[in-house]
């Protein structure tokens, strides 16, 4: 569904991205696994077509992303999620969090009908709102100020905010690095649910762990190159790269 | 407020001056807000050009509003004049000694400082939050109305902090308005300030010192909505 071929990409003379190829399909969860500052994140950004590769393709659905115009590629890029390592909510109640995606999806005069319903509180909660902050256990603070949330709360909420709008891809950078056991453990619930309702999952991340918990394919990405890319019990039983096997045991240490 | 309560209380015992007084405080008003209301308008989306985008010739852009915020405000006001009078540019619209061009010194006066403000205001809203607004499929568009809804309170200090500057500004009022009234004790072009002055100049210091506190009290009321919003750690 969403693939990413060949691409590289350079922030000035430092090269971020070389030459990878990945790709991920409706209901699957892929892991990218690999070291802190081994291009991860921009990988991520590349999927979720926020950055252009220097070179390589991009594809959704066999839609070259950056050879059409840009309502095109937005109409594409509407179909992604993404969830960061920090939250990162508005300052807003969780509803209107959660709601955002839904909104800016809207006409502008149904935007603008909806702003002055919203100033004399008429305003009711969407059902996907609700959808939403069920997988993630949080409907009841759906009218709580986002930003008296804990850490644990925020990153779930700012999970159903990425599910609200059903997204087809949902990109996942470090999403539980911060969190704790309890809270790690309701985001990879909502990784699975969201995985059985056909969304295509990335989810980068640190935890080799969690990959083998969660992943159907794991992707090793070491010095900027995905070393090994294969279905996670192959990958993490039998690595055929050396490198691979070096990081799994832990004898690689970045 | 205790001034502006002795300011009514002084105002009642001078009766027919009233219309004279409300019809100042009218044009101080008038004036005031819509080129606050104007300058608004331009200054925040200057703001977040500036703040967001990387055109060529930002530093530029950046120094002329700090050197906004300082420009004597009698130089705005004689530039003003150049620019409405009969031999300058906007001649025709024969705008000397109106509010029009009351506005128009006060729009350029207000600007930088209510650009400098929102910029502070604006830069200080964190990328993950501009990055999350794109991420769930904002346009350009959407994420500076995200950028405009975190900062608001920094805007609005901003544009209060504009108001404060337009409404007690003096010089070039003076002289682009010229402080005018009419026949009947109806001020056209005359504001707090300069009635002040004039009133106080000919020794009318009963009728100077209401409108003076009516001024004082405008001014202490717009701070202190601005210590408010910063009290309340809202900002950015």
């Amino acid at each position: 569904m969403l693939r990413a071929d060949s691409v590289s990409l350079a922030y000035g003379d430092e090269t971020v991205v070389d030459d990878l190829t990945l790709s991920v399909d409706s209901g699957e969860v892929v892991a990218v696994i690999g070291p802190s500052g081994v291009g991860k994140t921009t990988l991520l950004r590349l999927l979720s077509l926020s950055l252009e590769p220097d070179s390589g393709r991009v594809t959704f659905d066999d839609t070259d992303v950056w050879a059409v115009d840009e309502d095109e590629r937005l109409a594409l890029r509407r179909r992604v999620g993404m969830v960061f390592q920090e939250a990162s909510l508005f300052d807003a109640s969780v509803a209107r969090n959660v709601e955002y995606g839904l909104r800016i999806r809207r006409q502008w005069r149904e935007r603008f009908r909806e702003q002055l319903r919203s100033v004399v509180r008429l305003n009711g909660t969407a059902d996907a709102v609700e959808d939403a902050l069920e997988v993630v256990g949080m409907t009841e603070k759906i009218d709580q100020d986002a930003r008296s949330l804990s850490g644990g709360e925020a990153q779930r909420v700012s999970f159903a905010r990425a599910l609200a709008y059903d997204p087809d891809v949902l990109l996942l950078d470090e999403p539980t690095s911060d969190l704790d056991p309890r809270n790690t453990a309701v985001i990879e619930s909502a990784i699975e649910t969201a995985r059985n309702s056909g969304i295509g999952v990335v989810v980068a991340t640190h935890d080799m762990n969690q990959a083998e918990r969660i992943a159907d394919r794991v992707a090793v990405l070491l010095d900027s190159d995905l070393t090994e890319v294969g279905p996670a019990k192959a990958v993490f039983e039998s690595p055929e790269d050396e490198r691979t096997r070096k990081f799994i045991s832990g004898e690689l240490v970045y | 407020m205790t001034t502006g309560l002795a300011s009514l209380a002084l105002l009642a015992e001078f009766p027919f001056e009233s219309v004279y007084v409300r019809s100042i405080i009218y044009v101080s008003l008038y004036v005031s807000i819509i080129a606050v209301v104007l300058s608004t308008l331009v200054s925040v989306p200057i703001a977040l050009v500036v703040g967001f985008t990387d055109i060529p010739g930002k530093r530029f852009i950046k120094s002329v509003i700090n050197t906004g915020m300082g420009f004597p405000s009698v130089v705005v006001g004689l530039l003003v004049l150049f620019a409405v009078s009969n031999q300058g540019p906007l001649g025709p619209l024969e705008l000397v000694f109106t509010k029009e061009a009351m506005i128009m010194s006060q729009f350029v006066l207000a600007t930088p400082a209510i650009t400098a403000v929102s910029l502070a205001a604006v830069t200080s809203v964190e990328e993950n939050v501009r990055d999350a607004a794109r991420s769930l499929g904002g346009t350009r568009l959407d994420v500076a109305l995200v950028v405009i809804k975190e900062a608001r309170y920094g805007i609005a200090t901003a544009i209060l902090a504009g108001f404060g500057r337009a409404i007690s500004e003096v010089g070039s009022v003076l002289i682009v308005g010229g402080n005018i009234a009419g026949s009947e004790g109806v001020s056209k072009t005359r504001t707090l300030t300069t009635a002040i002055q004039l009133e106080a100049r000919q020794g009318r210091y009963e009728t100077a010192m209401v409108l003076g506190g009516v001024l004082v009290a405008i001014v202490l009321l717009v701070n202190a909505i601005v210590v408010r919003l910063g009290d309340d750690k809202v900002m950015g």
